[in-house]
């Protein structure tokens, strides 16, 4: 507040600066607070249980063993150009279609699903990154279930043997390990969300909506296989989507790690948008800050450049813009990717280890945008 | 423990109430209320039930409560989260009543940033509350509209209590002391929307001397300490009633945006033309630029308030007590207006009135910031009116 002051005072202050440097140093801020007083107790705080199904295995999505993820009939496999970072997770996204359902295009935004559909999210670790098909861990399941009135998120914890998956509500951690592709061995104590935590990042507006299974994230190859097809042609080809009769050109977004498909600034738009907009967005829960990302925001300054914090606490790491171009190291944006710190780090739920790849990629283009 | 109350807060079922017991419970994670229509937690009391969050290692609030409608919050302490303390985010009347929302310890940057923080929600309501050690601010409504903050203690914080972006306020019967400074009606450019009508009275601030501990980059870090009462760019405020003691920089300022946006305007210039036409653009013309956004106080009616200062000399650890020295015979002003005006408009223009009435003695400083101070002066007769105030709430 007193800096814009500072060019009309500069005369003043500096005939001055000796004397207010000796005067000002008063400290009295070191004052104790009062502590409540300490109690237990041990009652129960409430007994309330939903009907929900008790095992992933109920809903039938898979081939014995269920460890397999092999979908039965009327779960059809997809993966997204730009996943979420979730501490290198591998990921094995299905959509459930309830017999006969069909999903619906949409430029923007998500498909259209009927009620009953479901999304379902693997969450596994491979021991050896190298090998991603050999030894698996599968941590959580997570899925979004289209009842008549929303979507409701709903989480599996796998058990020990790998036979089959609990509902959870509360969360919790896992420690985890893994040999990366470099062959450097990590772990991690891996955070499983609570529902109010899935919640938290599929809140659109008042409703809770999917995030992944956009037009402009599903025009790909399904990666895990080797066809030649587009899955949203596949999906058409199973009677599942009806494309547009003219596309030449569906959306699609360039992918955050291949060069080929973007140039930097396309790419860190892509990863942002993956990583941040589902929060970071006018219907997000962040939208207090003023800071958007989605993957079409083209104004700068809401995209953060030179975009002071508002309520963001010690996130701002005393640092003053979001984005300074050309300073990564001055950019809040950067700081909070690679801070672990719960009150610090960005995403806030979802990780608790930096994406150095990712933050490589911001770093670039944090870069980059000094040179125009 | 934490389990079962973790899980009681997700599971809970609309219109019921959720009867936390006597105890000191300490919790590694944040806890949160998500959806939920017409649900009541209560503890047995500010002394009785404490939620501790020291330590935590999940979540960045204590409690956070979001997309929720007529939820009561109240008879609890909620301490030493990592964050935010108590957070209620996108939610439709609310009543907070005696909470006690406290860091322990040292009032230090480390401690979380918010006390008691309703943001994007209306109809609010927080009473009997009681906010200490917050680096930023102990009561904090944002872009929030219809809140009522009243009978509320908020000390230690940097900021006591902050109204920022909201509109239809009601801050009354607050006691406010010891923080950097101790109530801030703030707006603030390029956010979801702008704050107006709000009505303070019956308030006792004093002693807000507390040196600035809050995080660098954050819009408190920069106000300085011994400041009872700053208003910047808000519009349509009425001040009356107050107490109002014992600060070193100012007992009262009415501020402009252009205060903080001088700052940006030396980062604008490290921009090439190239970059401004890409649409890189630093706050400064950017917040110029919206036309919703209006950087100036204007129809400010401050009446009938009590000002004192036991304080001799100003602080010489902010401009601004500098400037006093210089300018202000030594005095530490009662009232300070720093008198920038948008281009072409005049003070007696009445969107940008400012009006003091019936404040008995006071030390009244027009600053004239954007012309270097040139006519800096004392005389209180162009600023003594009475305007017809456009409230909501009457």
């Amino acid at each position: 507040m007193t800096k814009g002051l500072t060019t009309h005072l500069f005369k003043i202050l500096f005939c001055l600066g000796a004397l207010a440097f000796s005067l000002g140093c008063s400290s009295d801020s070191k004052k104790q607070i009062p502590k409540a007083i300490k109690v237990s107790s041990k009652k129960r705080i409430s007994n309330s249980k939903l009907s929900e199904k008790e095992w992933l295995s109920e809903y039938n999505f898979f081939k014995k063993p269920l460890s397999d993820l092999q979908p039965k009939k009327g779960v059809f496999a997809y993966d997204l150009n730009n996943a979420l970072f979730t501490d290198y997770a591998f990921k094995k996204r299905f959509i459930f279609l309830p017999d006969g359902k069909k999903m619906t295009y949409q430029n923007e935004g998500v498909l259209d699903f009927e009620i009953g559909s479901i999304l379902i999210k693997n969450f596994y670790y491979p021991k050896d990154f190298n090998k991603p098909m050999d030894e698996i861990k599968i941590i959580e399941t997570r899925l979004l279930i289209k009842e008549v009135d929303g979507w409701k998120p709903l989480n599996y914890v796998w058990n020990e043997s790998q036979s089959d998956a609990k509902l959870n509500y509360v969360g919790g951690e896992v420690p985890v390990s893994w040999k990366n592709e470099n062959q450097v061995y990590k772990s991690i104590s891996y955070g499983i969300p609570n529902l109010n935590e899935c919640k938290n990042c599929h809140f659109k507006g008042s409703e809770i909506t999917p995030i992944g299974p956009t037009v402009a994230q599903l025009n790909k190859k399904y990666s895990a296989i080797k066809s030649a097809q587009n899955q949203l042609e596949r999906f058409q080809n199973l009677g599942i989507l009806d494309l547009p009769d003219s596309h030449p050109s569906l959306p699609k977004l360039p992918i955050w790690d291949d060069p080929k498909t973007g140039s930097i600034k396309l790419r860190a738009n892509a990863y942002l948008d993956a990583n941040c907009a589902h929060c970071h967005r006018e219907q997000g829960s962040a939208k207090n800050s003023g800071l958007y990302l989605t993957y079409n925001e083209t104004n700068m300054r809401r995209r953060g450049v030179f975009k002071p914090p508002v309520a963001a606490g010690k996130g701002s790491g005393n640092l003053e813009y979001s984005i300074v171009p050309g300073n990564p190291e001055e950019s809040i944006l950067i700081y909070r990717m690679k801070n672990n710190d719960p009150a610090i780090r960005m995403p806030e739920i979802g990780r608790v280890s930096a994406h150095k790849e990712g933050i490589a990629l911001i770093e670039q283009y944090i870069q980059s945008l000094a040179e125009y | 423990m934490e389990e079962a109350i973790l899980e009681a807060f997700i599971l809970a079922k609309d219109s019921s109430t959720i009867q936390l017991p006597e105890g000191h419970y300490l919790f590694s994670q944040e806890l949160s209320i998500n959806g939920k229509k017409h649900l009541t937690i209560k503890g047995m009391g500010m002394d009785k039930t404490v939620l501790s969050f020291k330590g935590q290692t999940k979540g960045a609030q204590g409690l956070l409560i979001s997309n929720s409608q007529n939820i009561t919050l109240a008879n609890m302490t909620i301490e030493d989260a990592t964050g935010d303390n108590l957070k209620i985010t996108d939610c439709d009347t609310v009543v907070l009543r005696n909470i006690r929302s406290a860091w322990t310890g040292k009032a230090s940057t480390e401690n979380g940033a918010y006390g008691i923080y309703p943001v994007l929600s209306n109809n609010v309501l927080i009473e009997n509350c009681v906010a200490i050690g917050a680096s930023d601010a102990g009561i904090y409504v944002g872009q929030s509209d219809q809140v009522i903050i009243r009978n509320n203690k908020a000390f230690y914080n940097v900021a006591g209590i902050e109204s920022e972006n909201s509109t239809d306020v009601e801050i009354y019967n607050n006691e406010v002391y010891e923080n950097t400074s101790g109530l801030l009606i703030f707006n603030l450019p390029k956010l979801t929307r702008y704050g107006s009508k709000i009505k303070a009275y019956k308030n006792t601030i004093y002693n807000n001397n507390t040196p600035n501990f809050g995080v660098k980059g954050s819009i408190v870090s920069s106000v300085p300490k011994g400041t009872g009462v700053v208003i910047m760019a808000t519009q349509d405020v009425a001040f009356y009633d107050n107490t109002i003691k014992n600060h070193k920089t100012s007992n009262l300022s009415v501020v402009s945006y252009e205060i903080f946006a001088a700052d940006e305007d030396a980062r604008e210039e490290e921009l090439t033309d190239e970059a401004q036409l890409q649409g890189i653009r630093s706050v400064d013309s950017d917040f110029r630029k919206d036309s919703l956004y209006n950087p100036y106080p204007g129809r400010i009616q401050i009446s009938q308030n009590q000002f004192e200062n036991s304080y001799g000399f100003p602080t010489l650890t902010n401009e601004y007590g500098i400037l006093m020295l210089l300018k202000n015979k030594r005095i530490i002003p009662d009232v300070v207006y720093d008198g920038i005006l948008p281009k072409g408009a005049k003070l007696q223009d009445d969107q940008h009135k400012i009006c003091l009435e019936d404040n008995g003695e006071i030390n009244f400083v027009y600053m004239d910031a954007a012309n270097e101070f040139e006519n800096f002066s004392n005389d209180l007769e162009p600023f003594n009116c009475k305007l017809k105030m456009n409230m909501t709430r009457q």
